[in-house]
């Protein structure tokens, strides 16, 4: 057990910093709140279909990501993901987005991602990486049970060849039904 | 003076401060000398003026404190006045902190609050130096691991060994309902917050496809219109204010409307607010309970006369009254409180940046494979260099013919390093070898 | 449902005020609240903190009862004084403080002690939901104790000294309604469907389900057609861990498979499968409850019976006709993965059956209230459907008298003796306390309070002690610790300690106020020092 005041000599000093210590930023406590994150970017370990992008090296924090499926129904195309850490990570998840459109049962045409571990299903366990597998994942396995956009999920559950040309479609740059996406081509 | 502290008013206090029990701290001294320090020395900080931090400043300033700070950056709301009894109804619209640090001032004679209408994050490490205890009555979780990760950055090791002079106790209370817990946190010696962070629960989230497709809940109505509708529509060309009611009715009213149309009854206003602004509920009794076992802490802590709570309380009291108490672990891989301040020699501040790395890979203790590299340079985190991720390598490739010196590095300055050969990041204070 | 959208609806400046506590007890546990009369004896600091943590949700009256001068003492320890208040009356001072917190709350006084008003005015106190007493004397607190459990109004005893609390709950019959329990176990039928479920389950069959209505299809409908299948062969639901394993190897037989014969992934089997330990049982009626239905109270209505003894009567009716054995069903079906369609109509043949349930009960209860010759209007049909909502969680706790407790020959022995015998309880506490009551007695003083009598009232604490122990026919304590604590602590009254044990007297008061939550019985003792808590039943 510590005794944490002697009494005699308790009197802190003012607003002043100790005096013979080391000087220490007002950064100094950051450190903390970002070496999740330079911790998680250290080890991100992409698979060769993805890559990031980070706009600042200073800041770990926001940054995208660029998957380039070089297999499935999206092969050949390039789609951007916005990624915003914030200061409660790791207790809540990043902040994802997807800022390409694109024609998928599980993304939107805002851009929001349906991905358990962006959601419901986050851990604190989880990391960065753990995002980027899964999202690569859903574009090798779109997942027409539980849709976002549910005209493109009912396409690829009656008519897989459909759903395939409508892709095609969409990433060359085209109407598919009412809505227009831009090319995203690699 | 002398008499101010043998006052009769004082009588509770000075019979268990200068008086000796079989129970007391076999550190413990009893005097004079402790409630003469808790009211001229011993200063306190008390982190959020809500309903416990109302609690907190009146159980303190009747425990004997005299100097104690408060730092809010709320204003006083109808909603607060069930349970943060220093406000009144003419209050409402003022700061929080202020206006508890006026009453408390006026009520107890001799007392010195002294208010701060901020954020926490607008202190820097000067001011929160100056606590002798930091008691913390918050809903955020931002904030109790931004406050964590503050007074574990004050701690100083001389040699590896902490100084237990700059360890700062966190008293940390948290309600919800008739539900409540408290802990005591010794940064540096004892679980910190970011030890146990898998203790908050994660905030509830239905899943987005449930929401957008099949809702069956009046929530994931409302959640439909928070997350997906709202930015879309974007009403009122702003985020959402939960505090607005103008936002609250249009959400209400978008929330309702989705309802109906998929036949989800049970959407009442009350639920809108509460999936809104995520709101706890909260009552006047628990505060009370909780703040006070806070507060006791804090005056064992301040006066040693009795051993701390060691180290988390919970209390759930929806069946009789049921208290819990146990022993949170320090986890030894903890990314904020388990890293001691490593220090690495180089011959002079003038090797470039790739010397370093040469050096953190071939050093015996530490050898490492490709460190990924970022530093505190006056105040900013700046990345020197990080390998794996090649967008960043290719901008920061320039750096490794740099110099540290060019890099903006001192003798003394603080390198964070992350590798593969550890599971967490490693703190490098650079040194210069002696005879160079 | 062609009814145009609602506009927000205003919300009222109590709403809004009272929102955070709302969650907790909602709006009927409010009214109950604001309509309930507290009674306050002493005005120490414990007992003010008390009525804080009450008067700020909104009780409706408090009156405080103190014959007390304000002292130097009370100001370093009581929040709802000031500096100039010395020498004023302490029950004066305190309620015009009280009432600044809330002008929703009626306050009043009686600048005399309890001894007086016992004496002189007996009838006092019949009026009062909850009588809380402070630094009462052992005297009076017998003839009050007596008082208040013929009368049926419940008392809370309380005190602080040092770093002890205490807390003392006589009550002679709490009823609870709303126990707010964690985990709510969900009322589904699934073994005894009712015709109204068993037609709709009946009118689905999994089989003819594509891919995607087989994995959106509720549990619950799950687990009723696996069980029939069950049934086909067994004479009973699974029941033993082998027979639930074995049920649950059939639904996950039952998962679809994609067209090499490997199972999808179907996630409303997988929460059919974890369901089957909590879903899969006999219907059965709790043993708390059937206490409360058996209970003479209920059996035998009188003019004289509570609205709850009415209401269980009907439910017990209801139960042995039209309810076939059964309880009221809650109607409320749990989140489960499935799409809004098959959700919704399953959740309204639920909610359906409960309000024909919850009709039939409010025609018994009506009936109930013509025989007994009450008015119609004496109980709502919100109150039976409240009650119907929560039967399963209805509750009867029946209290032991105070005066009992301080007569050596009626007080729990066993349970001191028995505790007494583990040097972690808390026991000793009570045993020392009951000595300091014996000691202030006789000497008008706390053992300890003045400076030069702490070590003269060891002995003499010790004494009275012993004494007690003595007609307990329990053996001497072990240890003279406690005896000098108490004595160092001289009586003193440490803030924090007593914001910390009011705090928890409010709750319970609030338990009982609004017949939700579940109070303590019925003593409960805290250590500062240790921070731990035990509850004890005398």
């Amino acid at each position: 057990m510590i005794k944490l005041f002697s009494l005699k000599n308790a009197k802190k000093d003012g607003e002043s910093p100790k005096t013979g210590t080391q000087k220490k930023s007002s950064a100094a406590q950051l450190r903390i709140q970002k070496g999740f994150v330079i911790l998680d970017i250290n080890e991100l370990n992409l698979p060769k279909t993805c890559g990031t992008e980070f706009p600042d090296p200073d800041d770990l924090l926001t940054f995208k990501l660029v998957i380039c499926p070089d297999e499935g129904f999206y092969k050949g195309g390039r789609f951007i993901f916005s990624f915003k850490v914030g200061p409660n990570y790791p207790h809540e998840p990043p902040k994802v987005k997807c800022e390409t459109q694109v024609y998928h049962p599980n993304i939107d045409l805002e851009g929001n991602v349906c991905l358990n571990i962006l959601r419901e299903d986050w851990k604190p366990v989880l990391t960065i990486n753990s995002i980027v597998y899964g999202l690569q994942y859903l574009f090798l396995e779109p997942n027409p049970e539980d849709p976002l956009n549910k005209d493109a999920a009912e396409v690829l559950q009656n008519n897989r060849r459909v759903f395939e040309q409508n892709v095609a479609k969409a990433i060359r740059g085209g109407y598919v039904g009412q809505y227009y996406f831009q090319r995203c081509l690699k | 003076m002398d008499s101010e502290y043998s006052h009769r008013k004082l009588s509770h206090l000075r019979k268990v401060l200068e008086r000796s029990g079989p129970f007391c701290r076999p550190d413990f001294e009893p005097s004079s000398e402790s409630l003469k320090f808790l009211m001229q020395t011993c200063k306190i900080l008390v982190i959020g003026a809500g309903g416990l931090g109302c609690e907190c400043l009146k159980n303190l300033s009747l425990m004997g404190f005299r100097q104690m700070h408060i730092i809010d950056m709320d204003i006083i709301d109808l909603s607060n006045l069930n349970r943060q009894f220093l406000f009144r109804h003419k209050d409402i619209g003022a700061s929080k902190s202020e206006t508890a640090a006026k009453f408390i001032n006026d009520r107890i004679p001799g007392c010195n609050v002294i208010p701060h209408f901020c954020k926490i994050q607008d202190k820097n490490e000067d001011f929160y130096r100056q606590f002798h205890i930091i008691i913390c009555g918050l809903d955020s979780i931002i904030a109790r691991r931004w406050i964590n990760g503050m007074l574990v950055s004050l701690l100083i090791y001389e040699n590896g060994i902490l100084d237990q002079s700059t360890v700062i106790p966190l008293v940390d209370g948290g309600t919800e309902g008739f539900k409540g817990n408290i802990r005591v946190v010794l940064p540096g010696l004892t679980a910190c917050i970011e030890c146990t962070l898998d203790l908050y629960p994660p905030q509830i989230t239905y899943p987005l496809c449930t929401i957008a497709n099949t809702p069956r809940l009046p929530e994931h109505c409302i959640e439909y219109v928070k997350v997906i509708q709202w930015p879309k529509e974007n009403p009122f060309d702003c985020s959402i204010d939960g505090d607005d009611p103008q936002h609250i009715n249009w959400i209400y009213e978008k929330s309702m409307e989705r309802a109906v149309n998929f036949g989800i009854q049970g959407l009442t206003y009350r639920l809108v607010q509460g999936v809104v602004k995520n709101i706890i509920p909260a009552v006047a009794s628990t505060n009370a309970v909780i703040a006070s076992i806070c507060c006791t802490e804090v005056f064992k802590l301040a006066s040693s006369c009795s051993p701390s709570l060691n180290n988390y309380m919970i209390f759930t009291n929806t069946d009789g009254i049921y208290g819990y108490t146990y022993e949170a672990e320090k986890n030894i891989n903890c990314l904020t409180c388990s890293q001691t301040i490593k220090e690495i020699e180089i011959k002079s501040i003038y090797i470039k940046l790739k010397d370093l790395i040469q050096l953190l890979c071939s050093k015996n203790d530490l050898q490492m494979k490709n460190p990924g590299i970022t530093a505190n340079i006056s105040g900013k985190i700046k990345t020197l260099y990080i390998q794996s991720v090649p967008s960043i390598e290719e901008k920061t490739r320039q750096n490794l013919s740099k110099t540290l010196f060019d890099l903006g590095l001192r003798e003394n300055s603080e390198i964070i390093v992350a590798d593969v050969t550890t599971p967490n990041t490693i703190m490098l204070k650079i040194k210069l070898l002696k005879n160079s | 449902m062609a009814s145009p959208i609602p506009k927000s609806p205003e919300q009222s400046e109590k709403n809004r005020k009272y929102d955070r506590q709302l969650r907790l007890w909602n709006d009927h546990g409010q009214a109950l609240l604001e309509g309930a009369h507290i009674c306050l004896i002493n005005a120490n600091a414990l007992g003010t903190e008390i009525l804080k943590s009450l008067v700020l949700p909104g009780i409706g009256a408090f009156t405080i009862i103190d014959g007390n001068k304000v002292t130097e003492e009370d100001i370093g320890s009581n929040f709802f004084l000031d500096a100039d208040s010395v020498g004023k009356s302490r029950a004066h001072v305190s309620t015009q403080f009280l009432l600044e917190l809330n002008p929703d709350v009626r306050g009043d006084y009686i600048d005399e002690g309890p001894e007086q008003i016992l004496n002189n005015s007996p009838d006092f106190f019949n009026n009062f939901n909850v009588v809380i007493a402070c630094a009462i004397l052992e005297k009076s607190l017998i003839i009050l104790a007596k008082k208040l459990w013929e009368l049926d109004i419940p008392l809370i005893v309380c005190k602080t000294i040092g770093f002890v609390g205490y807390i003392r709950v006589q009550v002679k019959e709490h009823t609870i309604i709303e126990m707010h329990p964690d985990n709510e176990i969900p009322d589904l039928r699934l073994n005894k469907p009712f015709e109204l479920l068993k037609t709709y389950f009946d009118s689905i069959d999994l089989n003819n389900f594509d891919i995607r209505d087989h994995s959106h299809t509720p549990y619950v409908i799950i687990l009723y057609k696996y069980l029939q299948q069950w049934l086909i062969n067994y004479q009973d639901i699974p029941r033993t861990k082998i027979e639930k394993e074995q049920f649950k190897q059939m639904i996950i037989d039952g998962v679809r498979k994609d067209e090499n014969g490997i199972p999808v992934d179907e996630e409303n089997f997988k929460e059919a499968i974890k369901a089957v330990n909590i879903c899969i049982s006999h219907t059965s009626v709790s043993n708390s409850l059937k206490e409360v239905l058996n209970d003479n109270s209920c059996i035998n209505l009188n003019s004289k019976s509570s609205s709850f003894w009415i209401i269980a009567k009907a439910i017990k009716d209801f139960m042995e006709n039209e309810g076939d054995g059964l309880l009221p069903l809650k109607g409320a079906l749990p989140d489960m993965i499935a799409d809004t369609e098959k959700f919704i109509s399953l959740q309204q043949v639920y909610h359906k059956q409960a309000n024909t349930d919850i009709e039939a009960v409010w025609k018994r209860t009506l009936q109930l209230l013509r025989q007994l010759g009450k008015p119609s209007d004496s109980i709502s049909e919100k109150d039976v459907k409240l009650f119907c909502r929560h039967a399963s969680e209805l509750c009867i706790q029946r209290g032991s008298s105070l005066a009992n407790e301080y007569d050596a020959k009626l007080i729990n022995t066993n349970e001191i003796a028995q505790s007494l015998e583990n040097p972690e309880s808390l026991m000793v506490y009570y045993v020392v306390l009951r000595g300091v009551e014996k000691f202030q007695a006789e000497y008008n003083a706390y053992p300890g309070e003045f400076d030069d009598h702490v070590e003269p009232d060891i002995v003499k604490l010790k004494a009275c002690i012993s004494k007690l122990l003595g007609e307990w026919g329990c053996a001497p304590l072990a240890k003279d610790d406690y005896v000098h604590e108490f004595c160092r602590f001289g009586g003193a009254e440490l803030h924090s300690v007593s914001a910390m044990i009011g705090g928890l007297v409010a709750q319970e008061t609030v338990k009982f106020i609004t017949h939700q939550y579940k109070p303590i019985n019925n003593t409960f003792i805290y250590d500062a020092v240790t921070c731990s808590g035990s509850t004890f039943i005398f």
